[in-house]
Parts: C-alpha cells; sequence; structure tokens
C-alpha cells in the first residue's frame, strides 16, 4: 500500500517537471521573440508575421530572432543529451563534450583555418566538425587496448586535450592582433545566426537527437558496472564506443554552428538526475528539454542584460551557471548522498 | 551442464596468477572455491565466466569452447554475480531485476508479459517480492544482495557463479544467503558455483569444494574429504580440529585458540 503510493508519487514527480519545463519553454520563447534592441508587443509581431508586407517587424522576428530561437532549443537539447550519454559511458557525472576532445578538435580546427588559412574562414564549421570527429577518434584509438575503459579515455583525453590546448595557445600568441574570430568561436554564441545554420542544425541535431534516445537502455545498463552488464551479454566496449560516437556527433553538430558552449553537457544532465532520478528513460528527454529552457533563458539574457552589447551565451553560461550549481549541489546532493 | 576448464593460465598482464588449472563443473551441484586471500579463487572464477581472458588452455561448456558462444548466448547458460556491482541508488527492485532478461531481447525489446512472468518468478524465489516497489537505496545490505541475485536468476542459467556473495554481509544474511543458495539448488536444480571466504559456510551447503593455492590447484573433492586438519595446515597455515555435534549432520571446524 506504502509502496504502490511512492511509486505513482514518482510518476507525478516527473510528470510535473516536464509541465515546469513545458511551460518555462513556451514563456522563453514568447519572450525571446519579444524582447530586444527594439521590444515589440505580442500584438505588433503577430500582425507583422501574419501580413503580406515586409516591415522592419517581420523582418526582424522571422529572420533574426526566430532562427536564434530555434538554435538555441536545438543547441541546448543536443548539447545536454550529448552530456548525458557520455555520464553513462564514463560512469562519472563529471564527464562532458569536452572530455572525449569535442571541444579541443573543434577548436583546433577553428583556430588554424581562422588565423592560418583565413580564405576558408567560411568553412569553419565543416572544419571544425571535423576537427572535433578526428580528436575524439584520437583519444579512442589511444585508449583501446583489448577494449575501452573509462579511465583511460579520460586520461588518453586529458593528454590529447592538452595538446591541442597548447597548440591552440601558441598559434593564438603569434597571431595575437587578429584574435577577434578565434574569441567568438571560443566563446560560443548565436549572434548573427541565420537559417541556414538552423537548416544545417536541423538535420543533424534531429539525427542525433533520434540516435540517442535509441541509446536509453545501453545507457542504463553501463550504469550496472562493467562486470554486470557483461554478464547480462552485453559488449561493453562496443556499446562504450557507439554511445560515444552519438555523444561526440550531437556535441560536434552544435560546435560547428554556434562554437563552444560549456556547462551545459556538464550541469544539465546532473540537474535533471537529481529532479527525475538515473534511468535514462525520464533522465534523458528531461535533460534535453532542460538543455532547451536554460541555452534560451541564458541567449535571451546575454543579448539584453547590457543594452546596446550582446553577451555571448557561453559567457552568460559560466558565470551563471556555476553559482546555480553549486547553490543545488549543497541544497540538494544531501537527498541523494553525493 | 558440465563446464571443463583445461590447463588454464591466467592472469593480469605480465603476471600470472593461475597456473595450469584443470577444473571441472557439474550441473545441479553446489560448488565451493577456497583458498586464502590472492590465491586465484576469483580470478578462476571470472576466466569459466569470460569475464577475464585466459592466457593459454581452453575452457569448455557442454564441449563447445567458451570462445564460441556469442554474449548473450553465454549469459543464457550461465549467470555472474560479480563481486563488484552497482546500480544507481534510485532504480527500483523490479527494474533492476528486469535487467536480467536482457540476453534474451533484441537491443531495442522491452520486457514482455513472459518477461515478466519470469521476473516475478525470480523475486519471489529469492523473497524480494515484498520490496519490489522500493529503490535500491532503500533495500539493506543483505536485501539487495537478494535483489542481485533475483536479477541474475531472471537470466534463467543453468549454472550461477556467486563471487563472493557473502562478504559485507552480518551473520544473519550470511547464513540467509546460504540457505538461499541451498533452496534455489534443491527447488530449482539450478547449478551454484561459488567463491567462499567462509569455510563453515563451504563445509555446510557444498557438495564439491575445490581449494586454490597459490594459482595451482590444491585438492578436490567432498567437503568431508576436503576440509581436513591437514590441509587448513598446509593452505592456511592454521591449526584446527573437524569436531562432530550430536544432532547435526555436519561437522564443524574448530579453530585452536587464541592464547
Amino acid at each position: 500500500m506504502d509502496s504502490t503510493k511512492k511509486r505513482k508519487v514518482s510518476a507525478l514527480r516527473v510528470g510535473t517537471v516536464w509541465l515546469i519545463l513545458t511551460v518555462l519553454l513556451v514563456v522563453l520563447s514568447i519572450t525571446a521573440i519579444n524582447v530586444g534592441s527594439a521590444g515589440y508587443s505580442i500584438k505588433q509581431i503577430l500582425s507583422a508575421v501574419f501580413s503580406s508586407e515586409k516591415s522592419t517587424v517581420k523582418v526582424v522576428v522571422m529572420n533574426l530572432r526566430l532562427p536564434r530561437l530555434i538554435l538555441a532549443l536545438l543547441i541546448g537539447a543536443s548539447l545536454s543529451s550529448s552530456g548525458a550519454i557520455l555520464q553513462s559511458v564514463m560512469r562519472n557525472p563529471l564527464a562532458d563534450p569536452g572530455t572525449i576532445g569535442v571541444s579541443a578538435g573543434a577548436g583546433t580546427a577553428a583556430t588554424t583555418i581562422l588565423l592560418l588559412f583565413p580564405q576558408l574562414t567560411g568553412s569553419v564549421p565543416l572544419f571544425a566538425f571535423g576537427g572535433a570527429a578526428l580528436a575524439c577518434f584520437l583519444i579512442y584509438t589511444m585508449a583501446w587496448k583489448g577494449g575501452v575503459d573509462p579511465t583511460r579515455i579520460i586520461l588518453s583525453g586529458v593528454a590529447i586535450n592538452s595538446v591541442l590546448g597548447a597548440y591552440n595557445a601558441l598559434l593564438q600568441m603569434l597571431h595575437s592582433d587578429s584574435l577577434e574570430g578565434v574569441l567568438a568561436f571560443m566563446n560560443g554564441s548565436l549572434s548573427g545566426r541565420s537559417w541556414t545554420q538552423v537548416h544545417t542544425l536541423m538535420i543533424y541535431a534531429g539525427i542525433g537527437l533520434l540516435l540517442s534516445f535509441l541509446c536509453i537502455k545501453s545507457a542504463n545498463t553501463l550504469q550496472l558496472g562493467d562486470e554486470m552488464a557483461k554478464s547480462l551479454g552485453v559488449n561493453v566496449s562496443v556499446t562504450r564506443v557507439l554511445l560515444s560516437a552519438v555523444s561526440a556527433f550531437l556535441a560536434a553538430a552544435t560546435v560547428s554552428v554556434a562554437g563552444m558552449i560549456g556547462f551545459v553537457g556538464l550541469v544539465v544532465p546532473h540537474i535533471s538526475r537529481i529532479l527525475v532520478g538515473s534511468d535514462y528513460k525520464q533522465m534523458l528527454p528531461t535533460s534535453m528539454l532542460m538543455g532547451s529552457v536554460v541555452l534560451l533563458a541564458a541567449d535571451t539574457l546575454g543579448r539584453t542584460i547590457v543594452p546596446g552589447m550582446e553577451i555571448p551565451v557561453g559567457i552568460v553560461m559560466s558565470v551563471v551557471g556555476g553559482p546555480f550549481f553549486l547553490y543545488l549541489l549543497r541544497k540538494r546532493g544531501k537527498m541523494i548522498g553525493n | 551442464m558440465v563446464i571443463n576448464g583445461e590447463k588454464l593460465n591466467i592472469g593480469y598482464g605480465d603476471i600470472t596468477v593461475v597456473k595450469d588449472m584443470d577444473i571441472n563443473i557439474q550441473a545441479g551441484k553446489i560448488t565451493s572455491i577456497i583458498g586464502p586471500n590472492g590465491s586465484g579463487k576469483s580470478t578462476v572464477l571470472k576466466a569459466l565466466t569470460r569475464l577475464l581472458p585466459y592466457k593459454f588452455g581452453s575452457v569448455y561448456i557442454d564441449g563447445r569452447n567458451l570462445k564460441d558462444y556469442s554474449s548473450k548466448e553465454l549469459a543464457r547458460n550461465i549467470g555472474v554475480l560479480p563481486q563488484m556491482h552497482s546500480a544507481p541508488p534510485d532504480f527500483q527492485v523490479k527494474e533492476l531485476v528486469g535487467y536480467g532478461r536482457m540476453p534474451y531481447q533484441k537491443w531495442y525489446q522491452k520486457n514482455n508479459a513472459e518477461d515478466d512472468r519470469i521476473v516475478d518468478w525470480a523475486m519471489r524465489s529469492t523473497g524480494v517480492w515484498e520490496l519490489r516497489e522500493k529503490s535500491i537505496h532503500e533495500c539493506s545490505g543483505g536485501e539487495s544482495q537478494r535483489v542481485w541475485i533475483a536479477t541474475v536468476l531472471t537470466q534463467q542459467p543453468e549454472i550461477l557463479f556467486l563471487d563472493e556473495p557473502t562478504t559485507y554481509l552480518d551473520i544473519a544474511h550470511q547464513l540467509d544467503m546460504m540457505q538461499l543458495v541451498r533452496k534455489l539448488n534443491k527447488e530449482n536444480g539450478i547449478g551454484v558455483v561459488m567463491v567462499l571466504h567462509d569455510l563453515s559456510q563451504a563445509l555446510e551447503v557444498s557438495d564439491w569444494i575445490v581449494v586454490i593455492k597459490d594459482g595451482e590447484k590444491y585438492d578436490e573433492g567432498t567437503p568431508e574429504n576436503v576440509i581436513t586438519p591437514k590441509m587448513m595446515k598446509e593452505v592456511y597455515d592454521v591449526e584446527c580440529d573437524i569436531v562432530h555435534i550430536e544432532g547435526r549432520e555436519k561437522p564443524l571446524i574448530a579453530y585452536r585458540e587464541i592464547s
């Protein structure tokens, strides 16, 4: 009697979390369309969008704010999903796409193109994606020794990240006068993105997010420990590589469109776990939804808080996210025994 | 089902832990592997269940090489409860036990009615039915060990491998665990292979005991034939008597008094 009650409360809890996140998502989306360097009322926007005339309002909303809104939602969901999957692969809540070299690889490729081959600047997204994939592949190759084990992945990740980081630092020092583009890339931003990027990311994030739903069962099994998973007939190393590939794909897709945005992939899955538990059936969708909410909130804040100036979403995420995460850890950590 | 390990050499890196081990496991029997710390007991168990690759030698299950079994096929024939296992503390008992059906499913399949029936059976057989709605962290150490046994049982294996199933449990739960092992063996005909530290328990529940010393098989046989003062002295360097008490079927180990 008592125990059935407990089960119902838990389902209710997941439902409540999802409902709140959805409401937040809708409210934030409307806000993101309304506010900006020029503020419009909902009525103004609606009448402009649905009229056949080409007004300033329509151009701002349809060509600037709407694509940016969609990008924020897709990137937030992708990064969170990527982080959530990687945390099961590593059996470590501190894993994020940076761990497997996605950020360093993309950063290296982008820095190289922007500073050494500026004539190719238009292809930075493509190179960033390739760089991310390459760094990730390199880390897994180094870590492979009759199978992959999380400690070896993390350690070879540390090694390769540090080499790439040194290369990036050196390149930046040698070209310290032309760092504008590099800085913009390193501090991920959604500024000035258009429908072109939305279309690209829709395809990649769409595929990636769909694939991550297929990872749910495997992610859950990895949480039981390697030996237990093996004795249940799971090929642990192959599972790890496949899940990592999905995670890297999602993160690389976002990096190539928006540059490096940290923190979302690390923190959102963690908060989701505190709210709805470790079962990926609930945890993964919660992470995606919350990732969208968080990134949209950060981006909207970044472009409105200082009038006439845009603060990159990556910076807002870290500045606001860090203290909030600390607060959450102290407040809720006790409940789950962290 | 019979499992034969022939001339097994097992080790980690360059170190050989187990040398030229021949070992036979009979289905339907309770076999205990005993030996001092570091003697290679768990290593043998891991090699027989393919959790650890062996360097030389071979393992056959019913005459077929262990290497020819697919992961899932193996998991349908033998169930292994490793010494180290963990689940996220908020996982629900019945959900965890449900993972035991994975060897019977494709990666995208969920438990069907038949799977649920087997999960229920496993939970009832191990006495965790009452706990099914609870989360793992609400279970005591003894309870959660039973839940893990239920998970492995859900694989419907012919032989169950348990690596030190009583370590970390208090004496009541240790005895409880041994009772459960005996019950599963008697009522369901499941073979059990255990690595045990407690020799009294090995003596009490086993049909067959394998003694390992320094990575080599020292002796094997029925408990009464294997657990002798001579073996205790040579393998563990411990003085003891084997005493019979009226009204008890099995003898007891009386260790020399600590002076």
